[in-house]
């Protein structure tokens, strides 16, 4: 017998309904965005709702600039949230291999100009393992192996700030869900 | 070790226990002289703030108690001495105790610094009974000065545990043979140290280990899983391991070499704790938990030590290694003769007794035991590989900006979390959402107003004019939509050295994409961005 939630972690809130089915284990879910558009925020709700439930998520940051408040902010439980900062980029597939063999998801920055055959290389023993394999990467999107779902994050409109007054609040960016066989969803992440 | 006719409900094994009360306490006064007779609590830093971990007899007195708050023991006992644990201390301290009693019998297994056991059948033999044997114990460690001791022999180490504790100072508790479960009903089943179990039990009606005992062993395994069955045999008196401990084969010893040798515990800890991640790693391989381990070192002068040490339960990765710090820390930097006299060049884990591993343990809401033990194994083997600092787990606390409010703390090391809760407002701190890319180091930039100069921001904190472009590496040249600022920040004014002047801005630039939000910093005339909110 199977469970549920052995197969697939449940997402909830509005990213949830964008994700239908939650992210299988063992699959590669993309976060793609530019810079700013809000593709980190995304990947740490991710992240926020598998700690929730009390497994363990990693993040490999190439450049050491992940906002540790922005991850509890979004929900993380942090003691189980390990960050592997200032990764050599040569260096990012070897360290990600380690992380899924003792993770439920691990989101991984991809460099720019990564090899097909280390991502595919990932992709295989994410699936192996079970785990969630998040890239996070730009746009237009460099992870160069398969991926069940692609999660686009296209930013939006700051509310809150005007000209020479207010304050910054939380936003909703626009977000495009493509999977594998099911029509497109597009929707907005509630802040 | 192994019994010929061993049988699942054959009693445990014959052990003397002894117990050094309040052990924190008494390092501590040892270290210093005129905390004599005083007040005294050791703190530990806990979930809920800093708690009391022992607390002297003068405090006891006034009501203090083991996990209190900091704040409500000294409330209740004024002119109370507060320290801050040193379990190294602790630990270093012991190695003396154990010396002392190895002069009685070699078995001498190490539980936590403060308690010891082994088994009685040998010693208890050649020293005329139980009576004879407790007698000499307590003169062998009244000749390292320590008087405060108690001693208990029961059958198995649980019980005779509890015999030490019902045992006056200085005084032994001896529990006959075939008298243990009877010695064990009226203890209420909060001894059996699983809070989650405890309570639940008394919740059920059953608050004391007779009550517990009596009941069928298949339906306490059908209700309570392993766990439980487990405590249930510790309650009837039993070998909490149904099958005997057999010898572990020896080709699962794990011996690190440390070339240079290693002279501070910093330098053999990490190669310690891969070393105890490999052998955890290949016991569980094999199906099995490792209840008992020995701890091995060799120095540069070829002296040998070892050293065992026992957990209730399992050992997990995490309680391994803190075992095998502590030793080696008394080994190192005790001040005995005794003591290593040149650096370490070996160490080595060898189990000493392993137990089938009683399977995958499922929390109540999916949760899985395991699991963690899966991750702590995966990000000790990262910080094998890149070191010890490159893995780190987030740590929130006070600031103004989003990098002074992080840090990030290795993995493993502890996480201070009793810092109460996180204090609601920082005066001066950066308003709004946290944002989700923060450069330690800013990433330098520069702003710009219509007329393309760039806009300083004077002494009184007013900008020469209004920003309209941004010009950075990761966004390029952008024009601002929408901005606050600029909110000046004297940060430590009152002190001529470190005082730092800076201004900060929030932005929303405009790319070719989308919106853009960022914190961007003016200090000494120079811009950088601080923060995007990704």
């Amino acid at each position: 017998m199977v469970l549920a939630h052995d197969r697939a972690l449940d997402i909830s809130g509005p990213l949830g309904q964008l994700l239908p089915g939650g992210l299988v284990r063992g699959s590669v879910t993309v976060v793609e965005g530019a810079t700013g558009a809000g593709a980190t925020s995304v990947a740490l709700t991710l992240c926020a709702a598998v700690t929730a439930v009390g497994e363990w998520a990693a993040a490999v940051d190439l450049a050491g600039t992940l906002g540790g408040e922005a991850a509890a902010e979004a929900g993380v439980t942090l003691e189980r949230f390990a960050v592997v900062r200032r990764v050599p980029p040569d260096r990012w597939a070897t360290v990600t291999a380690v992380l899924l063999d003792g993770m439920s998801l691990v989101v991984v920055e991809v460099p720019p100009r990564a090899r097909p055959a280390e991502a595919r290389r990932l992709v295989a023993r994410a699936r192996e393992r079970g785990v969630v394999l998040v890239p996070l990467v730009g746009f237009p999107s460099s992870w160069p192996a398969e991926a069940r779902q692609r999660v686009r994050v296209e930013g939006g409109s700051w509310p809150g700030l005007g000209v020479g007054h207010g304050l910054l609040a939380p936003r909703a960016p626009k977000i495009r869900v493509v999977s594998h066989g099911t029509r497109e969803l597009v929707g907005v992440l509630a802040g | 070790m192994a019994r010929v006719n061993w049988s699942a409900s054959s009693p445990a094994e014959r052990t003397l226990s002894c117990w050094c009360p309040d052990w924190p306490v008494v390092v501590a006064r040892r270290h210093a002289l005129d905390l004599m007779g005083q007040p005294l609590v050791v703190v530990e830093s806990g979930r809920r703030g800093l708690l009391v971990r022992a607390a002297s007899s003068e405090a006891r007195r006034e009501g203090v108690r083991r996990g209190l708050r900091r704040r409500e023991a000294e409330a209740r006992c004024p002119g109370l001495v507060v320290l801050d644990v040193d379990l190294g201390a602790e630990a270093r301290a012991f190695e003396a105790v154990a010396r002392a009693t190895e002069t009685i019998t070699p078995g001498v297994v190490l539980e936590r610094p403060g308690v010891l056991s082994f088994p009685t059948r040998g010693p208890s033999r050649y020293c005329g009974g139980d009576d004879g044997l407790t007698r000499q114990v307590l003169a062998a460690l009244a000749t390292i000065g320590l008087t405060d001791v108690r001693v208990g022999v029961a059958d198995g180490p649980f019980a005779a545990r509890l015999a030490a504790r019902r045992a006056a100072p200085g005084a032994a508790g001896v529990v006959a043979s075939g008298e243990t479960p009877a010695f064990l009903a009226p203890w209420p089943v909060g001894v059996l140290d699983d809070p989650a179990l405890a309570s639940l039990l008394s919740r059920l009606g059953l608050s004391r280990l007779g009550a517990f005992a009596s009941l069928p062993p298949a339906s306490v395994l059908a209700r309570f899983g392993p766990a439980g069955a487990r405590a249930h045999r510790l309650a009837r008196g039993l070998d909490e391991h149904t099958a005997p401990p057999a010898p572990p084969p020896p080709e699962l010893v794990e011996t690190c070499e440390l070339d240079p040798p290693a002279t501070r515990v910093d330098e053999v800890a990490f190669a310690a704790k891969g070393l105890a991640d490999r052998l955890l790693g290949r016991l569980d391989a094999l199906g099995l938990a490792c209840t008992q381990v020995v701890v091995e070192a060799e120095t540069e002068h070829g002296e040998h030590r070892a050293r065992r040490w026992r957990h209730e339960g399992a050992l997990t990765p995490a309680a391994l290694v803190t075992r095998v710090r502590w030793q080696l820390d008394g080994w190192l930097t005790g001040s005995e003769d005794d003591d290593a006299t040149a650096g370490l060049t070996l160490v080595r884990l060898a189990p000493d007794r392993v137990v089938a591993a009683s399977g995958r343990q499922l929390g109540f809401w999916g949760g899985d035991a395991a699991a963690g033990d899966r991750a702590d194994r995966a990000l000790a083997r990262l910080q094998a590989m890149e070191g010890p600092n490159a893995v780190v787990t987030a740590r929130v606390g006070g600031g103004r900006t989003p990098a002074e409010r992080v840090r990030w703390v290795p993995w493993g090391e502890p996480r201070d979390d009793g810092g109460g809760p996180e204090s609601p407002s920082w005066p001066g701190a950066v308003p709004g959402p946290a944002p989700a890319r923060v450069f330690e180091s800013r990433l330098p930039a520069s702003l710009l107003d219509a007329a393309g100069e760039s806009v300083a921001v004077s002494g009184r904190g007013e900008a020469s004019a209004v920003p309209t472009r941004l010009v950075c590496d990761p966004l390029g040249d952008a024009a601002v939509v929408a901005w606050a600022g600029p909110w000046p920040q004297d940060i430590r004014w009152w002190d001529r050295l470190c005082r730092r002047r800076r201004a900060l801005w929030q932005l929303v630039a405009r790319t070719e994409g989308t919106d853009v939000a960022c914190l961007v910093v003016v200090e000494a005339g120079r811009v950088g961005l601080e923060a995007l909110y990704d």
